[in-house]
């Protein structure tokens, strides 16, 4: 598909999309939709992958995800663009830039939210921290980008700790999106001392509250979680697809850790409704994206044309 | 004022926690030629990329004799480098000993040719990005592994190991020992510098997936090599191959081995 017909087909994608569910404007709205776009374990990919890397040469690059996520943003108007974590390690951008690079290429891109998992912890805290604060003191017209985890104990590591948060709500004309994220256990994945002063908890429990407080405190239409937990672990850990029935009350969960391709989300089914979870590979090849309706208080199928972007 | 009951209470509490029906649309983007660079993101990138890919001709260290792979029935040297560096990061990493080393000869991508090695020439070799995982394994665990390793390939490329054949291909002898001539313990753990791709079950070596409590170290095993090439410059050494002889076949049973006859 070429450049103009690429355009043309997100017109059309967005019109379809639209107008059906046109968000009612105000607070009061009682309708919106959301679309969620995602990328998990983007690895320093700045670039795209170069020939010789097989199914996936050519894909990839942060430029053309900037494009992509600056377009569907035009034409959708409710979006958020988030990240499952592993952000860092395996180009020569990292081991030169130490994830500042990485983080401050998110804050351009519009990031909203994006969570921790264990290769963003290679440098150790200290490192991640100054990643952190590059990109909070970049001169930009887009907002800093939040971190979220609720199942991180950072007593041990303040700097850490102020700039992790266990939720984050967001609101959208007639949707209210609860954003929380979860990591990975450090045994095994990473150093003791590049983990000083944080613990890891149980993401089940650590989760519970936080999604009880989102629902019934906080209100929101809609709980998404930032997962680095690994998609599948066949019962030998907490992991994504075993969420949903251990902890009530998700909409999504956009996993990582795990680098699973995976074409559509899987639907999980819970005792009230589903939840969705997806995951889209590593090193920024695809962007995932999930359109979200609310109706009167409801989540609602959302409409919308499929918009192909071909390689 | 109606009171709602206790249990009644928790319905509700639990009818407001469930998910409700997100039967959204989803889809994969794949991110290809056909989507235009962003021009204020690619103003950012390009100076750094003409960076990255100026540093890819910086001058790493001199290694006279090269570092090469060794045709077949040869032993790898390129490959025995790469495990000694494997099994020292490994040790200065979980900072205990580590007792054996070991990658896959097929991992290796080009030989290190004789002059002054460039970045370029150590991405050309080591294109992937596997990383250094440290598991526990048994002594005999350890023998399994490179006895597997010999049956498959030859012998991968190891570091603390010494292993010699003997007997005929029909019923060959293993005779193995640390690298220092003694005995392996077939019931002492020991720790194994490997990588994750090996662990995770590749090139057929299914013994290193025993490994127990894996410590996945995040270091790259090309980040390895590119640190341990500087820091000999820095000293102003060279980079020479370590000495032959961790494994050591008579010529039947390398014959054995290429037709895949040799058995364990």
């Amino acid at each position: 598909m070429n450049r103009r017909a690429f355009l043309a087909s997100l017109g059309t994608a967005a019109l379809a999309s639209q107008v059906p569910l046109r968000a009612q404007e105000g607070p009061a709205a009682a309708s919106g939709r959301i679309t969620l776009l995602h990328t998990n374990d983007t690895h320093s990919r700045i670039e795209p992958f170069g020939p010789g890397n097989g199914a996936i040469s050519g894909l990839g690059g942060v430029s053309r995800r900037a494009t992509l996520v600056r377009q569907l943003r035009q034409q959708l108007g409710s979006v958020l663009l988030l990240d499952a974590g592993d952000t860092f390690q395996g180009t020569p951008y990292f081991n030169r830039y130490k994830g500042r690079l990485d983080y401050q290429l998110m804050r351009m891109m519009g990031y909203d939210a994006g969570t921790l998992g264990n290769h963003d912890f290679d440098n150790g805290v200290g490192m991640l921290v100054e990643a952190m604060e590059a990109m909070e003191q970049l001169q930009h017209a887009n907002a800093p980008f939040a971190f979220l985890n609720c199942n991180f104990d950072c007593k041990g590591a303040p700097a850490l700790q102020k700039r992790v948060r266990p939720y984050l709500v967001k609101d959208f004309p007639g949707v209210r999106v609860g954003l929380t994220g979860i990591g990975v256990a450090f045994a095994g994945l990473v150093a003791p001392k590049n983990h000083e002063g944080i613990t890891w908890r149980d993401p089940y429990e650590s989760l519970r509250p936080v999604v009880k407080r989102l629902r019934e405190v906080e209100k929101v239409d809609l709980v998404v979680v930032l997962s680095h937990l690994g998609y599948n672990l066949n019962g030998t850990g907490p992991d994504d697809l075993h969420l949903p029935g251990q902890v009530a009350g998700i909409d999504a969960v956009i996993g990582g850790h795990s680098h699973t391709f995976l074409e559509t989300p899987t639907r999980v089914p819970q005792a009230q409704g589903e939840t969705l979870v997806f995951q889209v590979g590593f090193g920024g090849v695809n962007l995932g994206r999930m359109d979200f309706a609310v109706a009167r208080g409801q989540v609602r199928a959302a409409s919308g044309a499929a918009m192909p972007v071909l390689a | 004022m109606f009171k709602p009951s206790c249990a009644l209470l928790c319905a509700l509490l639990t009818l407001s926690l469930a998910a409700q029906a997100p039967l959204g649309k989803a889809q994969v983007l794949p991110l290809g030629s056909t989507i235009p660079d962003d021009p204020a993101i690619q103003k950012v990138i390009d100076p750094l990329a003409a960076e990255i890919k100026a540093s890819f001709d910086l001058p790493l260290v001199q290694a006279p004799q090269g570092l090469l792979r060794g045709r077949r029935g040869e032993e790898n040297l390129l490959g025995y480098w790469v495990a000694d560096v494997m099994r020292t990061a490994a040790q200065g990493t979980v900072g205990k000993p580590v007792r054996f080393g070991i990658t896959n000869a097929g991992g290796l991508r080009s030989n290190l040719r004789p002059g002054l090695l460039k970045v370029a020439d150590i991405f050309e070799m080591m294109p992937f990005e596997n990383e250094l995982v440290v598991v526990e394994l048994t002594g005999a665990e350890v023998i399994q592994v490179v006895k597997e390793g010999i049956v498959r390939r030859g012998g991968e490329p190891c570091s603390g190991v010494k292993a010699r054949v003997d007997g005929s291909p029909e019923q060959p002898v293993f005779v193995l020992t640390w690298e220092d001539g003694s005995a392996i313990d077939p019931a002492e753990t020991v720790r194994v510098a490997t990588t994750d791709y090996l662990y995770g079950g590749g090139d057929s070596i299914p013994t290193l997936r025993k490994g127990r409590k894996p410590f996945t170290t995040g270091i790259t095993l090309r980040q390895m090599l590119l640190d341990q090439c500087a820091a000999l410059a820095k000293a102003k050494q060279e980079l020479l191959p370590p000495a032959p002889g961790r494994y050591t076949l008579p010529v039947p049973i390398l014959e054995a081995i290429r037709d895949k006859k040799l058995k364990l």
